[in-house]
């Protein structure tokens, strides 16, 4: 069960910058392994620089980061990492309450507000899939014409039926658990006869009780009554293969990484901390699809090596080379500058840090949109007691959610959203069961039968409910770079507009409501709350509410149908530069309310066809 | 001459049950050493026999799913299915003895000749041979009859026993009456799966003995070769890694590997009493009990399993939590020094005797 590979043969920074490639990809994450996968398994040479440490593609190097994991006091989502100041990473835990006028840049990302956003990424190998939740939802047909059909947000220059066979691929790929029976809705269609490579990871005793009591339910938006239909959700983790899948040949799932043999990485076990690491390696990440890269022995790996400047000939707007610093270990700021050189140049360092490098070389494009229209989702989380206790703890942290709110008429006015029923109880919203805990203990002298009474009571019947709200493309949300804020290497730190629209906000709204509403068919105790003083904290019609970043960032190179309206064509290459690409949820226009990876990662694939193409001609 | 020892279906059926028996009692062992090491050490060990016992559990599927093809029920409760340890198993003209110990060099010496290939042709011997039989704790296994004393030379001649086997009784009785089993008792990749090789849902000759093939494969590789048929690495040279403190990959000559290292600490563990019998515990005391309710629940995971392959296949996605619970109290037992025993810590007996008899 493990995947094994070649051992990764890292090359030195000296050996690279004297070599050519075919492809100099920057980022090891899902975009950049997956188009050096495709390359390579072509033929063609490829470089990946990886800007945090090479260590994570064994098992003992892994278990490395899971201990770490354990040992820290904060459980956030870069927890499981070595601190780096060469190649910093965002944390949740940086994020501060915005005093107006005075920006927030005591973390790695510089914020201006007005709304603090807490998302993150990860730079180590495999990016932001080594912490990422694993879910995999398509997008709706009617989110790649958001603008035509309801005056909202940026079309897409291509629409489903164009994307869906690398869907297809993605979720081979990522090997994806779900029943497709489940998945049709909103115009959400698949091949015939196709199946997802696994069965749906089984739901929740949670998600049952919930489907249960609210069968029949329905919310009323613009004269129009919406179910509210509890269905199970896909997600890249490994569950029980399809015998159906690829015509009856079935499917075998990839494990734990390594280059030994391991039976590693099974099943799904439910160890409910997928975020931010899997402990059995169940879990798919971009490592996966990077060892098979470099199985296949085209591909050279150089890590701690921060891409610095995209080299442009000025006549011909060709990119000739990639500037880089790389830095000797995490705790000298020692570093050594050189340039790399390939035939063509994949960007793939997420939404954020692509900007940054394009703006870091003076390209901020022609249509002058390199880091403008910065989306994530804007999460609102409801928490509430289940009459009953119900189980929570148990199960990956979601195995259901609400969809039937993705789309309708009512985008015109409103932001759309999907709900996830959480199986990790109120642990987003008040770092339960920790807190518990602590309350039991220390505030009510609970000790012995009475503390595990009140833990069972109180935990075990979390519910806690995210509502994933969309957020149309806005050019003043934006990712910009200032000579005032550097990093360690004396790279300049992204600096982050963000505000919530009332469009977003009408959604938000609703999304209380509806919270509401469930919850009095649940018989559930509300205890949501939203503390002016904290981060995130929005008022809207003399309501407020907490809006958390979900680490989608996307829209920072958004793609369309001319150098005018947008900084990447739908193959995710620069108008402005013929063999530079730009891959990632940076290139999506609109996200609606799907998680970015699956996307991203068909868009990769479809990229990896396009330079391969390219690459034949040259 | 006939290659078989096996003439009737009745014997085929004992033979099967018997390999059920030996696939498991393989599995106490290896858990003992392996819930022996310190927990955050011995990475690579670890993961090494933990992939070894979960192809032992995959081998007592395979054993099932072809007892029952052949109308057989699998039955893991007869009060000797579990031997009493130190057990005895087949090697040669000798029984060797396996004990339950910690995770130590003797322990994987013994997993070593546990997985060992031997063939009766390759040594120049007789495949069957005169054994005398120890005194307790020998394995129903190799004996080819209940009242001989006459044994297989090794488990590969016991199983290569039983391909012959049914190939003879297929040509004598016809497929129809010797593969007669209902199709719904298989176990299939549905209810099971883990990694190393896939369950084989067991209807006919070709699946049967595509069955036994992993598992004569799985332990011993290709004719002893480090590899078997699926480019997996045998369980004679995954613990063979542990000793040479190197990882094998594709290519190496045996006793020669070439990857990565294995860096075996074997103080970071539990120090274990061997054979732990509940008799070695204090009367009364709170680790006793703490023994006898893991054989009670041993017991009734057995009784478990037997049902899932007696036509409750889904009862395997319940065995699996249950399986979580097995870990966790023999490590509950093993974290405890045993009162009277110096240093040495407790360790779970596996006497399922005892489990109706005690406290």
């Amino acid at each position: 069960m493990s995947h094994t590979h070649s051992p990764a043969k890292q090359i030195d920074h000296m050996s690279a910058s004297a070599k050519g490639y075919d492809a100099v990809v920057v980022g090891s994450g899902v975009s950049g392994s997956i188009i050096a996968n495709e390359l390579s398994q072509k033929g063609f040479s490829v470089l990946v620089l990886e800007a945090g440490p090479g260590t994570g593609m064994t098992i003992r190097e892994y278990e490395a980061d899971l201990t770490r994991f354990y040992g820290a006091a904060s459980k956030d989502n870069n927890a499981a990492y070595a601190v780096n100041p060469n190649a910093p990473m965002p944390r949740s835990t940086q994020t501060r309450k915005l005093q107006p006028g005075q920006p927030n840049d005591s973390g790695y990302l510089v914020q201006n507000g007005p709304v603090e956003i807490d998302s993150t990424y990860a730079r180590v190998i495999g990016g932001t899939t080594r912490h990422f939740e694993a879910k995999a939802l398509r997008m709706l047909p009617e989110d790649f014409d958001m603008r035509t059909r309801y005056g909202q947000g940026l079309d897409w220059p291509l629409d489903y039926q164009t994307l869906e066979p690398y869907y297809q691929k993605a979720e081979c790929e990522m090997g994806v658990s779900a029943d497709v029976e489940d998945q049709g809705y909103l115009g959400i269609a698949f091949e015939p006869d196709y199946v997802y490579p696994m069965r749906k990871i089984p739901v929740s005793y949670l998600d049952q009780a919930v489907a249960k009591r609210l069968q029949g339910a329905t919310v009323t938006l613009e004269g129009e009554a919406y179910p509210l239909t509890v269905r199970s959700t896909p997600q890249a983790r490994n569950g029980i293969p399809n015998p159906r899948y690829n015509k009856g040949k079935g499917f075998v799932p990839t494990g734990a990484v390594d280059p030994h043999q391991a039976e590693m990485g099974g099943r799904c076990q439910g160890n409910n901390n997928c975020v931010p690491i899997c402990p059995v390696q169940a879990k798919y990440d971009a490592r996966r699809t990077l060892a098979k890269a470099i199985g296949t022995g085209h591909v050279d790996l150089l890590p701690q090596t921060v891409a610095s400047r995209v080299l442009v000939d000025s006549t011909s707007g060709r990119v000739t080379g990639i500037e880089y610093k790389t830095y000797k270990n995490l705790t000298s700021s020692e570093y050594t500058t050189g340039t790399v050189r390939g035939k063509v140049f994949v960007l793939a360092a997420n939404a954020v840090e692509n900007a940054r490098l394009m703006l870091a070389s003076d390209l901020p494009s022609s249509s002058g949109l390199v880091g403008r229209n910065l989306m994530d989702h804007a999460y609102l989380l409801t928490w509430a007691l289940m009459p009953e206790v119900v189980g929570t703890m148990r199960g990956t942290p979601c195995t259901s959610g609400i969809e039937d709110l993705r789309g309708g008429g009512f985008r015109r006015k409103q932001a759309a959203f999907r709900a996830s029923i959480h199986n990790d109880g109120w642990g987003w919203a008040t770092a339960a069961p920790y807190t518990d805990l602590l309350n039991l203990v220390d505030d009510q002298n609970k000790f012995g039968r009475a503390l595990q009474r009140g833990l069972v009571d109180r935990i075990s019947r979390q519910l806690l409910l995210d509502f994933m709200v969309e957020m149309p493309a806005s050019e003043s949300n934006r990712v910009t770079v200032d000579p005032r804020y550097r990093d360690q290497l004396g790279n300049p730190r992204p600096v982050i507009s963000y505000g919530v629209s009332d469009y977003v906000l009408e959604g938000v709204a609703f999304a209380r409501r509806t919270s509401r509403r469930i919850y009095q068919r649940l018989g559930a105790e509300d205890h949501s709350a939203y503390d002016p003083l904290e981060a995130g904290w929005v008022s809207y019609e003399g309501q407020g509410y907490i809006i958390r970043g979900g680490n989608h960032w996307a829209g920072t190179h958004v793609m369309g149908t001319s150098a005018k309206n947008s900084v990447v064509d739908s193959h995710q290459r620069c108008w402005d530069h013929e063999n530079l690409y730009l891959a990632g949820a940076g290139s999506m226009p609109t996200i609606g309310t799907s998680n970015t990876t699956l996307t991203l990662s068909a868009l990769s694939f479809r990229s990896g066809e396009h330079i391969a193409r390219e690459l034949k001609a040259v | 001459m006939s290659l078989t020892r096996i003439t009737s279906v009745a014997e085929l059926h004992r033979h099967l049950h018997a390999a059920l028996q030996l696939e498991h009692a393989t599995i106490p062992p290896y858990l003992t050493a392996l819930y022996s090491i310190l927990p955050g050490t011995n990475g690579e060990a670890y993961r090494v026999i933990r992939a070894v016992v979960v192809e032992e559990m995959l081998h007592l599927t395979l054993a099932a799913n072809i007892l029952n093809a052949v109308g057989g029920t699998p039955d893991l409760t007869p009060p000797d299915f579990v031997p009493e340890y130190p057990a005895y198993l087949p090697d040669g003209e000798t029984d060797f003895q396996v004990d339950l110990q910690r995770f130590s060099k003797a322990a994987i010496e013994t997993f070593l000749r546990i997985e060992r290939p031997a063939h009766a042709e390759a040594a120049g011997k007789p495949r069957v041979v005169k054994r005398k039989k120890p005194a307790r704790g020998a394995l129903r296994a190799s004996r080819v009859a209940d009242d001989s004393d006459e044994h297989f030379y090794s488990i590969g001649e016991f199983y290569a026993d039983i391909s012959h086997g049914l190939a003879a009784l297929q040509d004598a009785l016809g497929a129809k009456t010797l593969f007669c089993g209902d199709a719904a008792r298989q176990v299939t990749p549905d209810y099971y799966y883990s990694g190393g090789g896939e369950i084989i849902p067991v209807t006919d000759l070709a699946s049967a003995q595509a069955a036994i093939r992993l598992i004569s494969e799985q332990g011993e590789g290709i004719g002893g070769g480090i590899f078997d048929f699926e480019d997996e690495i045998s369980h004679y040279y995954r613990f063979q890694q542990l000793t040479l403190g190197r990882f094998y990959l594709k290519g190496d000559k045996p006793g020669h590997p070439t990857g990565g290292s294995v860096d075996v600490d074997w103080n970071a563990v539990y120090p274990l009493t061997t054979n732990a019998r509940l008799a070695d515990f204090a009367k009364g005391s709170e680790l006793r009990a703490a023994a006898a309710d893991f054989n009670a629940y041993y017991k009734r995971f057995l009784e478990l399993l037997t049902r899932a392959y007696a036509g409750q296949p889904q009862l395997l996605i319940e065995a699996v939590g249950e399986m979580f619970r097995i870990k966790e109290m023999a490590c509950h037992l093993m974290r405890n020094p045993m009162e009277g025993r110096g240093k040495e810590h407790a360790a779970p007996t596996f006497e399922m005797a005892s489990v109706a008899v005690e406290v």
